[in-house]
């Protein structure tokens, strides 16, 4: 958030409309509010030093912001991952999925490291495995989880059972201690 | 037992509030008693630690003293055609109205609330007589019209305040084919709230402007705030309800809860909707599959017409959609969000009914699917607006919150309310620390971006000078870091401009517009046109961030100046 704020700020001397050929900004970026981080889990050689980021945009539309039938926000995600020695054999394949990993979508096979795909959760976890094949068909990821990183809104979590609730009891809302 | 030594611990710390808890000697229903406002019980949860802070306002509701069985019944739809030259007294009064067996006062223009929709051609001149009879100085301004600047209605900047009883003539010049709406610019947290406003229709001279249709229907959206007392009070010398403003629990179209309209089978209607409410964005549905095309925006046409699966409409912001009811039954039109529950820490799926388009089996007296089919596009002078786009930006403005004196439980529940803002806020997800700030004790911000000064101590931005014909880029930023960042509908008096992208997504459909919504986080670039002189505001539309500080001025000098 800071690189945005600053980058956004390094142009504090204003220019008015009468010399409009001063630079004054870098092209903006997907909110970084809103990036997540993808982190490594190390599960095979040649990923510990695998690191990325998923740009998540509102999906484009006429209003701005972009809603699923249910209101649930509609974003494209942009897939970056470096430091990712490409494997011996099979694919890498990214998943987005819900938090509770009922549904589960493919996004596809992550080629030179970038891929863009879109999500239409509003919670949800980002998740590149190593697929013996590209896995096209395939319901949900079978081979190991190479990175994974969860929506901003993933923070968001129950108030029930915790700090000033500790009274409450988390079952009585329908979560598990 | 935590829980209570946490309420009493919180309890000790903050500063109680000046509370004013009278009771209506009138005996109207209504209650000056400050409650929090109505909540699911989880959110009741979330508030033990508030109970017994109000706000540091002096409550008000409308009409003091007056019996609200004796003000008159308010009525809705109301046309009145205008033509150039055209004279339109509208007077501002109190009314009753009866809303989920509830007798509440509203305010309203000749007896209508909201007020009569003003039917006007293109390049007209009309002069409007407003005559004050509510319970405050106010004034009237007309959204979205590129008018004169002397009749822009801002207080303190084109006019003052029109007193109670007195009557202020404005000529009010449409420039503009579209949906546009007038609406109070003093205390429009109560008075807007209530139902002071009304719709502009503006017809283009081409009668091939916008695609054939059998009806026409003018929607104003709204919902108000109601609990088993009445009309929840309102802040006199500030808005309460600062941080998000007022979201009401009861959806209105045309003032109404129970909004219907009878069409016949194949009939294509064109709505002209707008967001009259203070701060609730809508995700309007049609269900049953009614296919929905957009055609038009705040102030005009699309450069493209195309299918929508929903409107996604701002406080401010106008629409224009053609559906086509092509099965009998009743259709219903719904507000389809995602809540957030902030005690769960989960989204929750909201669906609310606004109203019913009831289809009967008589088939359309003229069969317009042909041309509801037909896709069409506009020239309305993009080319070079975007011809431009990838101009530098010439004005930046940062989107911002800096807090005073909160009560300290709304403060520590600010601090620990930091690990995720939805972009738009659909919901009032904090009902207890929304309620208890107010324009008292939060200042929203639209400052230029200072890397080397803390931006709690900033003011408004100022000194934007602009000269007549100029196309400005403007960035906007909300900033994501501030305390309690939300979404805002920015409203731009006097002129016109276009998106030319989000966040670093270029649009693809172009439209003008006064008013657009920035989620939390995003950059939007806008290229506006200046073609009107004079000084100007640039604003929040929802009306407790603009009764918190959130507006700054500009000023566009005439050709030849």
């Amino acid at each position: 958030m800071i690189s945005i704020v600053l980058a956004a700020l390094a142009g504090a001397g204003l220019t008015g409309p009468e010399s409009p050929t001063e630079c004054r900004l870098a092209a903006p970026l997907a909110p970084e509010f809103y990036v997540i981080e993808l982190v490594s889990t190390r599960r095979i050689p040649g990923s510990g030093a695998s690191t990325g980021t998923v740009d998540v945009t509102f999906a484009p539309s006429p209003f701005g912001v972009s809603l699923t039938e249910n209101g649930d926000y509609l974003r494209d995600l942009e897939i970056n991952v470096s430091n990712l020695r490409a494997p011996d054999q099979g694919s890498f394949v990214v998943w987005v999925t819900t938090p509770q990993l009922d549904s589960i979508e493919r996004v596809g096979v992550l080629g030179d490291g970038t891929l863009r795909g879109q999500v239409r959760w509003n919670k949800f976890l980002v998740v590149i495995s190593l697929e013996q094949d590209d896995a096209s068909t395939a319901p949900r990821w079978a081979g190991p989880i190479i990175l994974r990183g969860m929506s901003k809104s993933g923070a968001m979590h129950t108030s029930a059972g915790h700090g000033p609730f500790e009274t409450e009891n988390c079952a009585s809302y329908g979560f598990r201690e | 037992m935590r829980l209570a030594a946490f309420v009493v611990g919180l309890a000790l710390c903050f500063t109680p509030a000046a509370a004013q808890q009278v009771s209506d000697p009138t005996g109207s229903g209504d209650s000056l008693v400050w409650r929090m406002p109505p909540s699911s019980p989880n959110m009741q949860m979330l508030m033990a630690p508030f109970m017994g802070i109000v706000p540091d306002v002096t409550p008000f509701l409308p009409g003091p003293g007056v019996d609200v069985l004796t003000l008159s019944e308010a009525t809705v739809g109301g046309l009145v055609r205008l033509a150039d030259g055209d004279t339109l007294r509208l007077e501002a009064t109190l009314l009753r109205r009866e809303i989920d067996g509830r007798m509440i006062k509203v305010y309203g223009f000749n007896g209508q609330s909201p007020g009569p929709t003003i039917r006007v051609p293109q390049h007209s001149t009309i002069i409007v007589q407003f005559t004050n009879r509510i319970d405050f100085p106010t004034t009237l301004r007309w959204h979205g019209v590129r008018l004169d600047n002397q009749f822009d209605g801002v207080p303190g900047q084109t006019q003052s305040p029109v007193r109670v009883g007195e009557t202020y003539t404005a000529e009010v010049y449409f420039p503009d084919a579209g949906a546009f709406w007038y609406h109070p610019h003093q205390r429009g947290h109560i008075a807007q709230e209530l139902g002071l406003y009304g719709a502009i229709i503006v017809d283009s001279p081409d009668l091939d402007y916008y695609s054939s249709a059998n009806l026409e229907e003018t929607l104003l959206l709204d919902d108000v705030l109601l609990d088993d007392l009445g009309i929840l009070p309102f802040g006199f010398e500030a808005p309460v309800q600062a941080l998000m403003g007022r979201f009401g629990n009861v959806l209105l179209i045309n003032g109404q809860p129970d909004y219907r309209r009878s069409v016949n089978k194949g009939d294509v209607v064109r709505l002209f909707l707008t967001d009259a409410s203070n701060t609730r964005p809508f995700n309007l549905r049609i269900e049953g599959g009614v296919r929905m095309k957009l055609v038009g925006g705040d102030l005009g046409k699309f450069e493209r017409e195309e299918w929508i699966s929903s409107v996604i409409i701002a406080p401010g912001q106008r629409y224009i959609v053609e559906v086509m009811f092509e099965e009998e039954g009743e259709f219903a039109l719904t507000n389809r969000i995602t809540a957030v529950d902030h005690f769960l820490g989960e989204f929750e799926y909201q669906v609310d009914t606004l109203g019913i388009f009831e289809v009967s089996s008589r088939p359309t007296d003229f069969d317009y699917s042909a041309q509801f089919e037909t896709l069409r596009t506009y020239d309305g002078g993009f080319d070079e607006v975007r011809a431009q786009a990838g101009r530098p930006v010439d004005e930046e403005l940062v989107l911002s919150l800096r807090i005073g004196a909160l009560p300290l439980p709304v403060i520590r529940m600010l601090e620990m309310d930091t690990l995720y803002y939805p972009p738009v806020e659909f919901n009032d997800a904090m009902p207890m620390m929304n309620w208890l700030s107010t324009g008292m004790n939060v200042l929203w911000l639209m400052h230029d971006p200072a890397p080397d000064v803390d931006p709690r101590d900033l003011g408004p931005a100022t000194g934007w000078r602009f000269r007549q014909g100029d196309l400005v880029k403007i960035r906007l930023f909300n900033d994501p870091d501030s305390w309690h960042p939300m979404s805002h509908p920015l409203h731009l008096h006097g002129q016109r401009f276009v998106v030319l992208e989000q966040d670093g997504v270029p649009s693809s459909n172009l439209v003008w517009r006064d008013t657009v919504l920035v989620p939390v986080g995003s950059t939007v670039d806008l290229m506006v046109e200046m073609s009107n002189p004079g000084s100007w505001m640039f604003n929040c539309q929802i009306p407790e961030h603009l009764g918190a500080g959130m507006s700054m001025s500009f000023v566009v000098q005439p050709t030849g100046a």
